[in-house]
């Protein structure tokens, strides 16, 4: 049976409980591939009993929550059977796992929330903000995983009492900072009327990014492994 | 909410592009560009620490930008052999005021384009004039721009040291060049340098820091440490003694970071050697120095006195094949310190090992799912009492040779670049 859910931690733990004793069970959020003769079934949520399987995955592992949620965060397309493995390991173990790495659905957990905070790990340095007219900063990008609202409470901190919006322009969806709370609306598209000397800060950074490159000691290959090259669409050295 | 923003729009100056381009020029053959250790809070203005570090982009050369590194001044009353700043040199110069300083750093930090600052400057008008400027800039950007990014401030030889105390009270990181390995090296290339002029300040911070802690006084004083760079190549030391002074550094004065650069000719002087140090040097050097920190050894265990480290092969291995007497080691009970002198095995791989053994007994095919790189660890382990290595130890030297040739295209210098994903990759 293929079960589908909307992809929130509530409706993976009700499918968890109903899909109990389907060893054949799939688990599907994003768009799925259907196979013939597979039946499918749409989970609705249920709170409380999402509640009760919160409380008993709690009780095997302190952290097995923190990590439900890291892994519906991630883009990739293995994500659900992944989490679907871990929380089955998990249930039949009645403890802790994540140190098991010889266990393939183990590894498998690990290298997807991995990949998670890599990914937040990397915005916290590769997102770019630009400054509005209004003094307000605006920062567009589109990460592989859903982290918008992940990585927010890093600039939060970092930049004091400013109003800012991290944009995820491939989800239509953007973090938003008053300077103080964090909330997270859908936004198809932002018009910025920028400050003034922005773009004479935009160029400023670019005489720096090329000032300080070596020629002589080209390694590209290096540098894009550092840097995907599906992220320079957003920085400001490369536009 | 816009207070902050009204304040920090000081707009006194915007520096032009032609002095930026000056100023970051020669700064960006300063290797270190290390943001981490601070946890430095931000304290109601702008910026904060990130301990672990933080890479904002990569140049084409493979190289991290973390920090905004640029020299408060290039004119230089100076003289070194080596450098472009020199007095003697015919270069165009430039100055910039500390609100020049200040307000690119606010403004670049702003829009995520850096972690922090990196300052250093030319000797400008005298070390103690220096000095005071490159305090004057982090005071006001740390009191007045209410600036908690972090910071990295270059100490300027024979500046007074009430100067050099009171900029690390504003300091994340300060940093004395060592420059060259010995005395004899600094008097026929930097004749107004001495081996007293960098390492006896280096040791007299560390001690003002001992005594600041011991006073538990308020405030903070370098809370990510001290660092420094050695010119590797245009003097004639061994890499024996560059690694002992390193170690001499690390235990002595409690470095956090000897950084190497390999010697590159800019300049032409009968002194200096026209070929540039040679990047697989430094990579050595720097595979030796993560030996150092990290994985337990001493210097006098990688190399002799007056040797030089094989280029042939990276210096775990080399120490490997000379202790062959210590191998295989089984990965099921190995003790940590033993697992990390395992070549090809690194912090990452031995954690994970630990880890993972005490839920199962670990074969090969464990270890390879693991991403545990076995190419030069099958020859030094068993897993299960399995041995997969080469039969004699002239078969695996032979093996590990040819394997180092075609990797060492590839690898150079990752270590230069001081970031998260070099430091996974440091695995040796
Ligand atoms: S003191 Fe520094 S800037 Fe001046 S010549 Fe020597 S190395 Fe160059």
């Amino acid at each position: 049976m293929i079960y589908f859910y909307d992809g929130t931690k509530e409706a993976f733990l009700t499918a968890f409980l109903l899909a109990w004793g389907d060893r054949e069970a799939v688990f599907a959020s994003q768009n799925a591939q259907l196979s013939l003769g597979q039946t499918c079934t749409f989970v609705r949520t249920d709170a409380a009993a999402a509640k009760r399987a919160e409380q008993r995955f709690l009780s095997f592992d302190k952290e097995s929550m923190r990590d439900l949620g890291t892994m519906l965060r991630s883009g990739d397309a293995n994500r659900d059977a992944v989490a679907l493995a871990y929380f089955r390991l998990l249930a039949e173990k009645k403890r802790p796992v994540r140190g098991m790495l010889a266990d393939d659905a183990v590894r498998a957990a690990d290298e997807c929330m991995r990949r998670v905070g890599l990914e937040i790990h990397r915005f916290h340095g590769f997102l770019r903000f630009m400054e509005s007219a209004s003094g307000a900063l605006y920062a567009p990008f589109s990460p592989d995983n859903d982290i918008c609202d992940l990585v927010a409470p890093h600039f939060r901190a970092r930049l004091g009492g400013y109003p800012f919006v991290i944009h995820d322009v491939k989800r239509k969806k953007a973090a938003v900072c008053d300077g103080k709370t964090i909330f997270v609306a859908p936004l198809e598209r932002a018009e910025v009327a920028l400050s003034a000397d922005e773009t004479e800060w935009q160029s400023l950074w670019k005489t720096y990014y090329a000032s300080v490159n070596i020629p002589s000691r080209e390694r590209l290959k290096q540098m894009r492994g550092y840097m995907p090259v599906r992220y320079w669409k957003h920085l400001t050295e490369f536009r | 909410m816009f207070d902050i923003c009204k304040e920090a729009r000081y707009n006194r100056g915007m520096i032009s592009e032609e002095k930026l381009s000056l100023l970051t020029e020669s700064a960006k053959y300063d290797v270190s560009c290390s943001s981490s250790g601070s946890g430095r809070k931000n304290e109601g203005g702008i910026g904060n620490g990130y301990a672990s570090g933080c890479c904002h982009s990569f140049t084409p050369d493979g190289r991290c930008i973390s920090l905004l590194k640029i020299l408060l001044s290039n004119d230089c009353v100076f003289d070194c052999k080596y450098c472009v700043n020199r007095c003697s040199a015919d270069a165009p110069r430039a100055t910039a005021t500390p609100e020049e300083i200040c307000e690119l750093t606010m403004d670049f930090y702003k829009r995520n384009y850096i972690e922090g600052l990196f300052l250093s400057s030319a000797v400008h008008r005298s070390p103690d004039h220096t000095m005071e400027q490159l305090l004057l800039t982090v005071k006001k950007l740390r009191t007045e721009y209410r600036f908690f990014g972090y910071i990295h401030v270059k100490a300027i030889p024979y500046a007074d040291e009430r100067l050099v105390n009171e900029t690390a009270r504003y300091a994340d990181r300060m940093s004395y060049n060592v420059e060259l390995p010995s005395e004899k090296s600094l008097k026929l290339l930097a004749p107004q340098k001495s081996k007293a002029s960098v390492l006896l300040p280096i040791s007299k911070l560390a001690r003002e820091k001992e005594i600041f802690r011991a006073e538990n006084r308020k405030g903070k004083f370098l809370p990510a440490g001290q660092t420094t760079q050695m010119i590797v190549g245009a003097s004639p030391e061994p890499d024996g003694q560059i690694l002992r002074l390193s170690q001499r550094l690390y235990r002595g004065a409690g470095l956090k970071r000897v950084y190497y650069s390999s010697y590159v000719p800019v300049v032409r002087d009968p002194l200096l050697p026209d070929v540039p140090g040679g990047a697989l040097r430094e990579h050595r050097l720097y595979q030796a120095d993560w030996l150092l920190r990290f994985y337990g050894f001493s210097a006098e265990e990688i190399v002799e006195d007056d040797g030089n480290l094989s280029l042939e092969l990276d210096p775990k291995c080399a120490w490997a094949l000379r202790n062959m007497h210590l191998f295989p080691v089984e990965v099921n009970r190995a003790p940590l310190e033993l697992l990390l002198r395992v070549p090809g095995i690194g912090a990452r791989s031995a954690y994970k090992i630990l880890e993972a053994r005490q839920y199962a007994s670990l074969d090969f095919v464990h270890l390879k799912k693991m991403r545990v790189v076995l190419k030069r660890a099958r020859h030094f382990i068993t897993a299960n009492g399995k041995f997969y290595g080469a039969k004699s130890d002239a078969a695996v030297r032979g093996l590990l040779t040819a394997g180092e040739r075609a990797q060492n295209a590839e690898q150079l210098s990752l270590f230069a670049a001081e970031n998260a994903a070099a430091a996974l990759t440091g695995e040796l």
